[in-house]
């Protein structure tokens, strides 16, 4: 016999089910990007693994200059000199051995303009298919010598290259003319993995390239049967220790995991983006549950009445939680295969070129998808749960008796306590910041829930009199809507049921609040930002690069050689070691003193000239350093230079926290260099059209570089920005339709608790129009409420973390005020959409039925 | 004639009982210092003017509600004494409901609304004695149907059935033929008296039609919280008889 609990829950789900399906979308849509998260990162980064696999070819041992410490994957390595090439292949049991040269490389499509690519543009040495590495010849051969290149077949495609045709192409020297002669794939695919691929022969890719006799690694094949750890020690005796030999797959692995970290920062973004609307479900959760709560209200005191213990109608609601929970995360996981490949398919609509991967399920996404949403519904059922299972018996003959609710006193205080622990929590996790990212996350995090649920808790309280001052106001200035019938029915609605009011609109609360948190963030670091740039950028042209890689040295090289311009510094970009930490230093000539403002405190820009480093004032004061003070920087190839601190800034906006000259740099490391970006200056007495002229001319050449005077720069840079406010705006856009199916759903139990009612009011002579405006306008006083609070909570809770941001991103508060302006009003509109359905339900009952509903 | 010393063993009884409902001014005493008891397998009807008590005194006899102050008796048990748990059981066990109406629970079936005290109990259902239930109340066709496929008078059936299922000690039905015609009212009301003649049950009944009061053994009437009077074996006339005195 199945279990009384077990039977009845089934049937309270399939009794709900259409009032049910709302509240499983709601979780559907957080564990779709939780599992999407799992299934993307999983999936790319099993083909992405694959295809570096592939790309290895027969490389059986590499040979490169090792890093003294770092990130692996997207180390800047000092080249090793191609004349180590003989003495390897000496070694016994080498097959074959071929320099590793790769450089940027841009094709010129036809019309004279950059090819663009989602990933990086390469320009290689390749032997061709007898070559060590995995790269497949599509069509025709490869370049056997000057003037002769192989694209990939995908580029060539993408810029309308056929065999024959000469192709222009920009290296690190500079343009150069080539005819094509290959075409060729990796792996199963046309492309590159979304980067563009130009091989050339060794000895045109040494000089195009700008090698200069050194390779950035060797790359050993071995004779059939030689063993790979006997060839490997053999090398390392024959080169010194200045260089390391590692086997070809530990190399294909950390390329690959560069890559596979960028795909895990989509992951984790994903993540955020499953966090912020899981919590506004747990909300909707919590809110129908409540409700249907307490609808069957006599239901359950009947069974209370007739023998069921206060833990069965406690498992049988968590029950029902559990099966909503259970068919929610399977659709949950097939979501997740949408947004997984709906994220794929984006990227390479935007030309990135993903691997065509197959949807990886692993087990964890599974464990972790059925956690998360199952979890969240439990968890989420459990308050109304508890509340159900302390209905009084009584309340089956007398439903008015109702919840034995927590006392008003009692409910004020807790939600008091609630939301002074949030308040605590999150000032200690922002201005304290115990325990480093983790601690700070964490401590404001949980900070904020608590906060959020206090409010949400205290909300009960003022709804009341909030819904009556709402309705009093509403729609200013037109007639305010207490002054009609149905306006004085919904205002009563909302206020006679404060605890549904204050629960309904806790969702809107909270999309609201996260809303104007960041709209008051993102205007604080756009206002500040803009403040910044307007100080520091004295220069007249900015040349940047649009792709990744950063500009060639040779640019700089030539536009300083101008004589229609005055200063010119690349920016370069280093990394190293200060007192055991990896930090990002900056070279640049003495010049760029005259092209940025770094707003100097102490000491002078000159003294870069001596070889002094300079310091912005954070990592001086956390290091104690000041002008004279020396720092030692170990550099990633091992070698250490000792610094003295010739000058302290305030200004990191564009040159970072650490400064040193080019020479510096050049001596300490022999990477090959890129250049970050090139600053200029008019020089004297050349009016600027002339110098334009002469700027573009030199940028012909380059065509991934990209000029822009002062404003022009300026723009950009907030552009960009701009750009990553509108990615947050639409993740939290989704967290507010979230929120407005949880005002239709509970607008729609509510409608149906009506039932009665309404079909009296019908009874009695209301019209249908009425009956549907009443509903409506209830919305959306329960919209402008829910807003009301989420904009009271969100604007304080962004201006203390804008306060709590470093004074290096954030230093002044700027309230959008036409933001929050806009997103009351929309909240109407939320309020309008949010009611359609649950209007119309109720303008279609039967006046009979309704009437003699249970 | 107040029967302080029951000749019978009571099934449920009543001390010095008082149920306040609010405070000082609006102070309402429902149950004011009620001494009643209730004989093993007899049938008693309490009447009595609306909002005389009636409800409230079982449904504090019943354990769904508290006494003020005072002590009600279920077989001999003080139910002020039990735990939220031991209340369960005994509402479970010891004691079936028959309401006026919303007896059953709309998403199960007749029968596993019959069974559904026993199944929340674990305790396996004596298959003959449901069936011999089940027979008297004339449902053996409507098993499967669940209550909004019933008339008013198929679902108070189903609610007796279901009070008699576990076999308790006693039986409190409020009002329940108050929804039904006279036919369907007289048809539960016969099974009432069915019941407790020949299967010794004790049923404990609230009223407000006398000629439902008369297939009872003995009525009780209620007037402002407090035990007024009673009759044993009563006839509709009788009852009216008293009802017109204490109404004027
Ligand atoms: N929860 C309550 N709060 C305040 N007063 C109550 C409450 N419940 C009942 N009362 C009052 O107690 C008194 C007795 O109520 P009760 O329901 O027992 O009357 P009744 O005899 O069953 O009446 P009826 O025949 O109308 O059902 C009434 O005056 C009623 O107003
Ligand atoms: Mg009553």
């Amino acid at each position: 016999m199945s279990s009384p609990v077990i039977r009845l829950t089934l049937r309270g789900v399939l009794a709900r089910k259409f009032r049910i399906i709302l509240t499983v979308f709601a979780i559907v849509s957080g564990v779709a990007f939780v599992s999407g998260a799992f299934m993307l990162t999983d999936s790319v980064k099993t083909a992405i693994n694959s295809l570096f696999e592939e790309l290895r070819g027969d490389i059986a041992l590499e040979v490169r200059t090792p890093i003294a410490f770092g990130d692996e994957a997207t180390a800047q390595r000092d080249p090793v000199p191609a004349a180590l090439v003989s003495s390897i292949a000496a070694v016994p049991g080498v097959s074959s051995v071929e320099v590793n040269i790769i450089r940027e490389s841009t094709i010129v499509k036809p019309d004279g303009k950059p090819l663009k690519t989602s990933g990086p543009a390469f320009g290689i040495s390749w032997l061709g298919q007898n070559g060590l590495d995995g790269r497949t010849m599509l069509e025709g051969r490869e370049a056997r010598g000057p003037g002769e290149v192989a694209i990939d077949k995908a580029s060539a495609e993408r810029a309308d290259y056929v065999l024959g045709d000469t192709v222009t192409i920009v290296g690190p020297t500079g343009k150069g003319e080539f005819t094509l002669v290959g075409l060729t794939g990796t792996g199963d695919t046309s492309g590159g993995g979304g980067a563009s691929v130009c091989a050339f022969d060794p000895a045109t890719a040494n000089t195009f390239l700008g090698a200069k006799g050194l390779a950035d690694s060797i790359y050993v094949g071995l004779e059939s049967g030689a063993s790979q750890a006997t060839v490997q020690k053999a090398i390392a005796t024959v080169i010194t220790t200045k260089y390391e030999v590692i086997p070809g797959e530990q190399s294909a692995k950390e390329t690959a995991g560069a890559i596979n970290d960028i795909i895990d920062i989509f992951g984790k973004l994903l993540l955020g983006f499953a966090a912020i609307s899981l919590f506004v479900s747990a909300f909707l959760i919590f809110n129908t549950f409540a409700i249907i709560i307490s609808q069957r209200l006599r239901e359950l005191a009947l069974l209370r009445a007739i023998g069921a213990s206060s833990r069965q109608i406690r498992l049988m609601i968590l029950g029902e939680a559990l099966i909503i929970g259970i068919i929610a995360t399977a659709f949950g996981i097939l979501g997740g295969v949408g947004v997984s490949k709906g994220i794929t398919a984006l990227f390479n609509a935007t030309g990135a070129a993903f691997p065509s991967a197959t949807i990886t399920i692993s087990t964890r996404t599974i464990l972790a998808s059925l956690f998360v949403g199952i979890g969240v519904t439990v968890t989420a059922a459990m308050v109304p749960a508890l509340r159900a299972s302390k209905i009084p018996p009584v309340a089956a003959m007398r439903p008015e008796i109702g919840f034995t609710a927590l006392q008003r006193n009692k409910r004020l205080l807790a939600g008091v306590i609630t939301l002074l622990a949030g308040i605590t929590l999150l000032c200690v996790g922002l201005f304290v910041q115990p325990g480093g990212t983790i601690g700070i996350l964490g401590a404001s995090g949980l900070g904020a829930i608590l906060l959020f649920l206090g409010v949400a808790s205290l909300s009960t309280s003022f709804a009341a009199p909030m819904s009556a001052a709402i309705s009093r106001v509403l729609p200013f200035p037109l007639r305010p809507m207490t002054r009609s019938v149905a306006g004085r029915l919904a205002s009563r609605n909302a206020q006679r049921t404060p605890r549904r009011t204050a629960t309904t609109a806790s969702a809107l609360m909270i999309g609201l609040a996260m809303v104007s948190t960041v709209a008051v963030i993102a205007a604080s670091v756009q206002k500040s930002f803009r403040d910044r740039l307007q100080g520091s950028v004295t220069a007249d042209y900015f040349v940047t690069s649009d792709g990744f890689q950063g500009l060639p040295p040779a640019f700089g090289e030539k536009l300083a050689a101008l004589p229609e311009l005055g200063d010119v510094s690349p920016f370069r970009i280093s990394t190293a070691q200060i007192n055991g930490e990896s930090k990002q230093i900056g070279a640049v000539n003495v010049e760029m003193g005259n092209i940025v403002n770094i707003k100097l405190t102490s000491g002078s820009f000159a003294a870069l000239g001596n070889g002094q480093i300079l310091v912005h004032r954070d990592p001086a004061r956390d290091l104690a350093l000041s002008v004279g003070s020396s720092v030692a920087v170990t550099w990633q190839n091992g070698t250490t230079t000792p610094l003295t601190v010739g000058g302290i800034y305030d200004d990191s906006s564009i040159a970072g926290n650490w400064l040193v000259s080019l020479d510096v740099l050049s001596k300490a490391s022999t990477a090959p260099p890129v250049d970050f970006f090139i600053g200029a200056i008019i020089a004297d007495g050349v009016d600027i059209e002339t110098a334009r002229l002469a700027v573009n001319k030199v940028a012909d050449e380059f065509p991934s570089a990209l000029v822009q005077d002062q404003a022009e720069f300026q723009k950009s840079q907030e552009d960009q920005l701009n750009q990553l406010l509108f990615i947050v705006y639409c993740l939290l856009v989704f967290a507010i339709g979230i929120a407005v199916l949880g005002i239709a759903n509970t607008m729609a139990l509510s409608v149906y608790e009506r039932t009665r009612e309404f079909g009296l009011l019908r009874a009695v002579g209301m019209s249908k129009r009425h009956l549907k405006r009443s509903v409506r306008w209830e919305a959306i006083i329960v919209s402008v409420f829910g807003a009301t609070l989420g904009i009271a909570v969100g604007v304080p809770l962004g201006i203390a973390v804008s306060i709590a941001l470093p004074e290096s991103f954030v230093n002044g508060i700027s309230i959008p005020f036409n933001t929050i302006v806009v997103v009351l009003l929309a909240s109407i509109v939320v309020g309008i959409i949010a009611a359609i359905g649950p209007a119309r339900r109720a303008a279609k009952l039967n006046v009979l039925e309704a009437i003699s509903a249970i | 004639m107040t029967s302080t010393t029951p000749t019978l063993v009571a099934a449920a009884a009543a001390l010095n009982a008082s149920k306040i409902y609010g405070k000082d001014d609006s102070e309402v005493r429902a149950l004011d210092d009620v001494t009643v008891d209730f004989a093993e397998g007899q049938f008693t009807a309490i009447m009595g003017p609306s909002g005389s008590g009636k409800s409230t005194l079982m449904h504090c006899l019943a354990g769904l509600d508290t006494l003020t102050s005072g002590k009600v008796f279920v077989d001999g048990t003080d139910l002020s004494g039990l735990s939220d748990r031991e209340l369960t059981v005994l509402r479970r066990e010891q004691v079936g409901f028959i309401f006026q109406a919303y007896n059953l629970i709309p998403t199960l079936t007749a029968l596993e609304n019959i069974t559904l005290p026993l199944d929340l109990g674990g305790v396996d259902v004596d298959q003959a004695w449901l069936n011999d239930v089940v027979h008297a109340v004339k449902l053996e066709s409507r098993l499967t149907h669940r209550p909004s496929e019933l008339s008013g008078g198929q679902q108070q059936r189903v609610a007796v059935a279901r009070a008699l299922a576990s076999r308790p000690k006693i039986i409190f039905a409020d009002e329940p033929t108050g929804n039904l015609d006279s036919r369907s009212g007289a048809e539960i009301l016969a099974f009432m008296r069915h019941a407790v003649s020949d299967l010794g049950q004790t049923i404990v009944m609230v009223t407000h039609d006398p000629v439902a009061a008369a297939y009872a053994d003995r009525v009780v009437f209620l007037a402002d919280g407090k035990v007024v009077d009673e009759i044993t074996s009563p006839t509709s006339e009788q009852v009216l008889d008293r009802m017109k005195k204490l109404g004027s």
